[in-house]
């Protein structure tokens, strides 16, 4: 019988999918750092039989310019490797026949180009920070209230994230607000949402118990992961506290103390 | 969707002490024999003594018989934005008998709370209300208070609150409605903002208007007497009456304002009296609760 513990069920792996912020790389004003040995991490599972994805909440660019910005940390990764929501949120609207009123960071609007956005049936809402104004809440909360039935869709749904200057809100905060006010239920596109992880597993025709996620954010990344029957493990970096290794409801299938550390488990458990 | 303008929604934790609630109202109305003499009629305004700029008819009138009676009033309101002073001047506008120290409104409690626990409150009001915050001390605050504040609802206002919040700042929300009626359309409440910061923080906020118990009873607390003593009239059947009923008050609901066909069976126990309008709630009173 195949072994199905970490770290040997690596050797029957196929795939390997890896959050982004916090895993290959830390934000700093301004600019992005690699975390030591996550480059070469990276060119070592690009070079072996693995298949590779990556996986981010990010909502605040387009994959174009966050493509780039990875290039500046020494990164190679191309933009049909990468799975964001908006991309995701695309591909549900035009499933469904919805057009969006967006409240999104201008950074990422590029994505919905080909989204036909007049006379708006749902609403998005991504990270939009400073547009998340009163006048700009209130034009989404007009915009769900005129609608029959009501359809909100959340780019993720965290609560705040730390920046240099201090803590920010996330989408999720003002998902709440806007559910309250309406009194409905968002369809949340992203980490921790198993269809966002299904479509990865869809891309890569693969079953979940031949994938491993690794991640960070132990409920989002690694319960996300797990949720949809794939192998979880949590790095000790990017947003990493020790309280995780003893979380209530998640339990990472393993802990790592970085991304070049699991990739040496798991190549040697492949003989590589 | 089916809007109910403005509305509160009692969160769920409050919906699981409703039944307590209710009980002990329904223990105070099976205990009518006990009831002491009626000293002290509350009085909503907006709905029930005027629609807008229109005086309800016959209320001035309705209101002065009640005054003659030995019976003390007060005007009770939940408001995010307005003074006491402005809302003075208002029925002032519209001939109604009245004094600024009889009005208690969703700001006074939070501002009795802030006194009562020398909080130094990040006021995220209206500058219309902050007159009603005179003399608090909002120097390095250490309480974050939430009313409605569109030019201060911004990102970097909230992600500040936050931060307070998260340090251990109390958050004190003035009510939790979810939208209300501007002339333009529906806008976005307090109870959206101060549900996000609940999320953000996993906190619970204090809220200090209607329909909360505590609101009723500083209101009360003034006159001097007990709850047991007192009538609420109002237009809305669960801020209102089933507020007032909770805390241990008899209430009577008005047919006018925000009334909707129906509304006195949205609460157990059920109203005092269900009655078209003010004039009615105070022939009532005049007649069989003194």
């Amino acid at each position: 019988m195949a072994e199905t513990k970490w770290p040997g069920c690596a050797g029957g792996l196929k795939a390997v999918v890896l959050d982004m912020c916090g895993v290959l790389y830390d934000s700093e004003p301004g600019r992005t750092v690699a975390i030591p040995g996550s480059v070469e991490a990276v060119n070592r599972l690009m070079s072996s039989d693995l298949q590779l994805r990556f996986c981010t909440n990010e909502t605040q660019s387009s994959r174009d310019k966050f493509v780039a910005m990875l290039q500046t940390a020494g990164f190679d990764i191309s933009v049909s490797q990468i799975f964001a929501p908006a991309p995701a949120a695309v591909a549900v609207l035009n499933e469904r026949g919805l057009r969006p009123h967006l409240l999104v960071h201008d950074g990422v609007l590029s994505e919905f180009d080909s989204v036909d956005k007049t006379d708006p049936n749902c609403v998005v809402i991504g990270d939009a920070a400073e547009k998340f104004s009163y006048q700009n809440l209130n034009d989404a909360f007009r915009v769900l209230t005129g609608l029959e039935k009501p359809l909100l869709f959340s780019l993720g749904q965290g609560r705040y994230y730390k920046e240099t200057n201090g803590l920010s809100l996330d989408v999720g905060v003002y998902m709440k607000a806007l559910e309250y006010a309406c009194d409905l239920k968002a369809e949340v596109i992203g980490k921790p949402s198993p269809r966002f992880f299904q479509s990865v597993l869809n891309d890569m025709g693969l079953q979940p118990h031949e994938v491993l996620m690794i991640g960070d954010d132990l409920v989002n990344d690694v319960g996300g992961a797990q949720n949809c029957g794939m192998k979880g493990i949590q790095v000790r970096t990017g947003k990493y506290r020790p309280s995780d290794e003893k979380h209530l409801t998640v339990t990472a299938d393993g802990t790592v103390d970085n991304l070049s550390q699991a990739v040496d488990m798991i190549l040697s458990q492949r003989g590589g | 969707m089916e809007l109910n303008i403005p509305q509160f929604d009692p969160d769920e934790e409050e919906q699981a002490n409703r039944k307590s609630r209710r009980e002990a109202a329904a223990e105070v109305q099976g205990n009518m024999s006990g009831r002491r003499a009626l000293k002290a009629v509350l009085i909503d305004l907006s709905g029930t003594l005027h629609i807008e700029d229109t005086a309800v008819p016959g209320a001035q009138e309705a209101l002065n018989r009640l005054r003659q009676a030995c019976v003390a009033v007060k005007f009770v309101t939940n408001t995010t934005k307005e003074s006491k002073r402005s809302l003075m001047e208002r029925l002032h506008r519209l001939n109604f008998n009245l004094q600024e120290k009889e009005i208690f409104t969703s700001l006074s409690a939070a501002r009795r709370l802030l006194e009562q626990k020398q909080h130094r409150p990040l006021l995220l009001v209206e500058d219309s209300a902050l007159e009603d915050f005179t003399g608090i001390d909002t120097s390095e605050p250490n309480a974050v208070v939430v009313g409605l504040a569109p030019d201060h609802f911004n990102y970097q206002t909230l992600n500040k609150a936050f931060s307070m919040i998260l340090d251990g700042a109390p958050l004190i929300a003035i009510h939790k409605a979810r939208y209300y009626k501007q002339k333009d359309g529906l806008a976005l409440g307090p109870g959206a903002f101060v549900t996000g910061l609940e999320y953000a923080t996993d906190c619970k906020a204090t809220v200090v208007g209607k329909p909360e118990k505590t609101f009723f009873t500083q209101a009360l607390h003034d006159l001097g007497c007990s709850p047991g003593e007192a009538v609420m009239i109002g237009d809305d059947a669960r801020d209102d009456v089933g507020g007032a009923q909770n805390a241990g008050m008899l209430g009577i609901l008005v047919r006018t304002g925000k009334y909707r066909d129906g509304d006195e069976n949205k609460i157990q126990p059920p109203p005092h009296l269900t009655c078209d309008s003010f004039p009615d709630a105070v022939e009532h009173i005049l007649k069989n609760l003194l």
